[in-house]
């Protein structure tokens, strides 16, 4: 073997042995990033889940306004009530929090659904359609809100 | 290397894609989703939000709201088509000195370039957080029809908003790029494209060097909205006759009938059918009204079949329009939502009798490939191979079927699973299954099947030598290693002796296409009976070897438990080997169970009493090791 073959097969020896160590490293690397993905992923699927599930509770919050006052007092559907406590409980404890209703407009938080004709305010929230929910800090569900138009 | 995107932008929604560990992949934009609304506000605070955050205070702030703007990008005012647009928008446009459309938020003037850079902006300033680094050069989509004027403006928006613009392609051309078609030979492909809102069809001539559009066509207003909205009309209907109310009327009850009806139309791309559950949708005197209808796939399948049709139509004409007859389209790929609805994609298959492509998202396809194209010019430029292309030197191949061996019972005992990407090793310690056992035969088996007979035996050898011991104690370890060139080499080592024996076989995984698929068939179709002949085998294993270890046990250490107890176990295990002759698993299950039971209450009359049980597993498995390099 003269001295330029060898140089040749140092070279490919070289270039192979440190493909195999970058190969190596990106797995390390893959492996950490699965991690955090795993943990990404875990937490888009509660989300989700949480998604769904709040359609149950507008219903039950709907229900709750339609219930004409002499009937509050009955104990079933007081019973029945107390069983959207344990839904709001659930999501607490799972860190989904209510947005709280804002007088200003903030579409970061709010989405519009409809107006309200008013003869002082302007692009204020009149009135909350259905509430929005945030984990840790971010809005998974903006509160449906209702905002005062001037009438002009 | 610098990252790359390729852009999706929309009429209503943008996507945006990117290069990630050498694979194109659509990324989420910073409220987390992978869709953006082409959408640009100026709030009343005198705020610019651009998508999502856009549409949501659309309703209260409709004069600054601009959308669809692509619909004007690049035309002239006086364009008869740009008028009849014109007319179907909240926000006031005007005409330029120059011919081209202006549109108004706030109380400034801005070209559809503008508009469609602030939307593009927002794309950047997303994807620099999502990657963590400076982006600057993309490829950006437009549909096929688009002129020389609409490219040239789609160009410089990507400009204004700070790109460098590598080049504007079709979107169809994006999709089949994204398939890799027409890398090797020329096809003729046709992209059915069933959008939210729109419906085009495009059939391209894609060769290595050139992608040629034949043809293209479509409708303005025909998409997935549509049939929500056959959904929306089917409830009112429904609930009209019910009730006697009439819920149109009701903009509150509406907006919850639409989400439910959107919801329900992707509910029924998987399932068979769903419910419409709409408690206190509304009200009338005589108290709270609910509203709850099944909805079944077929049902809603007879609502959208016009609607299917149409777009098949379509395509067709534009088909009869070149000339073409159908089956010389090679390859069909579905881009856009509306594709995953189960009825049009079987239409799609019946009228073309191909199956479509679909394997890659049809919401993301188009921005992914304009990705891959984007890595394909800068590698150029920058003189490299395109990130993801690297496989293609150093390419791995995948196991085609896995690789077992034969162990107690007749049981094939997968080693490495079929899909495992070689080289790569396996290794897992076995034991022997009967006293004073010195030989163990390891047959290697390739197969999905759970029996070892219904799968193929690729070679027998046998590790002899094994010292004399308890079945289950001496620990055998079995090593199988596929080098890159597909040659399993499989190793048993005793190791207590260190004796090894060992076989080559050779290409191994060279099965041709169809026996693999007809391999991979069988154990499909046989799926379930095999699994029950395995359960079998495993209770049988699972029985004997506690039978063994019982009866083990009360020979070792008999006279220190009470003659009670050593009366109620002989009884247990009599009755288990009897039941071990019948073929009832449930039974020998139970007696198994019952045994077990019973052989613990040794443990609390012995005190201090080491190893009363030993392994119930299945002998000869006494897996301990499990190793992969």
């Amino acid at each position: 073997m003269d001295k330029k073959d060898w140089e040749e097969c140092e070279k490919k020896k070289q270039e192979f042995f440190s493909g195999w160590q970058r190969e190596k490293a990106d797995f390390i690397n893959y492996r950490k990033k699965e991690g955090e993905r795993m943990t990404e992923i875990a937490e888009a699927v509660k989300e989700d889940l949480v998604l769904r599930i709040l359609p149950i509770l507008d219903s039950f919050y709907l229900a709750e306004k339609t219930i004409p006052a002499n009937e509050k007092e009955d104990e079933n559907l007081k019973g029945l009530l107390l069983i959207k406590k344990q839904l709001e409980e659930l999501l607490k404890s799972q860190g989904i929090e209510e947005i709280p209703c804002n007088k200003e407009f903030d579409p970061c938080l709010h989405e519009a659904v409809g107006e309200v004709m008013s003869e002082s305010e302007d692009g204020t929230v009149a009135e909350e359609v259905e509430k929005g929910y945030q984990f840790k800090g971010i809005v998974i569900r903006p509160t449906k809100v209702k905002v005062y138009k001037l009438k002009s | 290397m610098t990252k790359v995107l390729g852009i999706d932008l929309g009429t209503a929604i943008t996507k945006y894609a990117s290069i990630v560990n050498g694979e194109p992949k659509a990324l989420e934009n910073r409220e987390g989703s992978i869709l953006t609304p082409s959408i640009v506000a100026l709030t009343k605070g005198g705020e610019r939000v651009v998508g999502v955050l856009a549409q949501r205070q659309a309703v209260t702030n409709p004069k600054n709201t601009v959308s669809s703007v692509k619909r004007f990008i690049g035309r002239r005012f006086s364009d008869p088509e740009v008028q009849k647009e014109l007319k179907l928008l909240s926000y006031e446009t005007k005409e330029r000195q120059d011919g081209g459309v202006e549109v108004k938020m706030g109380d400034k003037w801005y070209t559809p370039i503008e508009v469609s850079a602030m939307i593009l902006q927002k794309i950047k300033a997303d994807a620099e957080e999502k990657l963590g680094e400076k982006i600057s050069s993309v490829v950006i989509t437009c549909p096929a029809n688009f002129d020389d004027s609409q490219r040239k403006a789609t160009k410089a928006a990507g400009e204004i908003a700070g790109f460098n613009v590598l080049r504007v392609i079709n979107e169809p051309t994006a999709a089949a790029l994204a398939y890799g078609f027409g890398k090797k030979e020329a096809k003729k492909v046709l992209v059915y494209d069933f959008g939210g809102g729109t419906f085009d069809v495009t059939i391209l001539d894609v060769s290595p060097d050139t992608v040629e559009v034949l043809a293209t066509g479509g409708e303005a207003h025909l998409g997935g909205n549509d049939f929500d909205q056959r959904i929306i009309d089917w409830v009112l209907g429904e609930f009209k006759k019910d009730q006697g109310i009439d819920l149109s009327k009701d903009p509150l009850a509406l907006q919850r009938l639409k989400e439910a009806a959107e919801k329900a139309k992707t509910e029924l791309s998987s399932a068979l059918e769903t419910n419409i559950n709409l408690p206190f949708i509304t009200s009338d005197a005589e108290g709270p009204k609910h509203l709850d209808y099944k909805l079944s796939r077929a049902q809603f399948e007879s609502m959208g079949k016009d609607l299917v049709e149409r777009s098949i139509e379509r395509a067709d004409k534009t088909l009869k329009e070149i000339k073409m007859e159908k089956s010389q389209v090679d390859e069909i790929i579905l881009v856009g939502g509306t594709t995953l609805i189960p009825l049009v994609r079987n239409k799609v298959k019946e009228f073309f009798n191909k199956e479509p492509n679909k394997s890659i998202n049809p919401e993301e396809v188009v921005a992914v490939g304009a990705a891959i194209e984007a890595e394909i010019l800068t590698a150029k430029e920058e003189g490299r191979t395109p990130e993801g292309d690297i496989k293609s030197v150093l390419l791995l191949d995948v196991l085609p079927l896995s690789l077992g061996i034969e162990t107690y019972g007749g049981v094939n005992t997968i080693m490495i699973a079929k899909n495992t990407t070689v080289p790569t090793s396996q290794s897992q310690v076995f034991s022997t299954a009967a006293d004073n056992q010195t030989s163990v035969e390891i047959s290697v088996l390739q197969g999905e099947r759970p029996m070892a007979h219904d799968n193929r035996s690729l070679g027998k050898f046998v590790l002899d030598g094994i010292p004399p011991a308890a079945r289950g104690v001496p620990q055998i370890e079995v090593k199988f290693d596929i080098d890159a060139n597909g040659i399993l080499t499989v190793v048993a080592l005793d190791k207590a002796t260190n004796k090894s024996q060992s076989i080559k076989v050779g290409g191994s995984i060279g099965l041709s296409k169809e026996e693999i698929e007809k391999m991979k068939k069988e154990a499909e179709v046989h799926a379930a009976e095999d699994e029950k002949k395995k359960q079998l085998i495993e209770v049988k294993n699972a029985a004997e070897s506690l039978v063994y270890s019982s009866e083990k046990t009360l020979k070792d250490m008999g006279d220190k438990v009470s003659p009670d107890l050593k009366k109620e176990i002989e009884e247990k295990v009599s009755d288990l080997k009897k039941a071990g002759e019948s073929d009832n698993v449930e039974e020998i299950r139970s007696k198994t169970e019952a045994l077990s039971q019973t052989l613990q209450k040794i443990g609390a009359q012995m005190y201090n009493q080491p190893k009363e049980e030993e392994k119930k597993n299945d002998a000869p498995e006494a897996e301990t090791e499990e190793s992969k390099e």
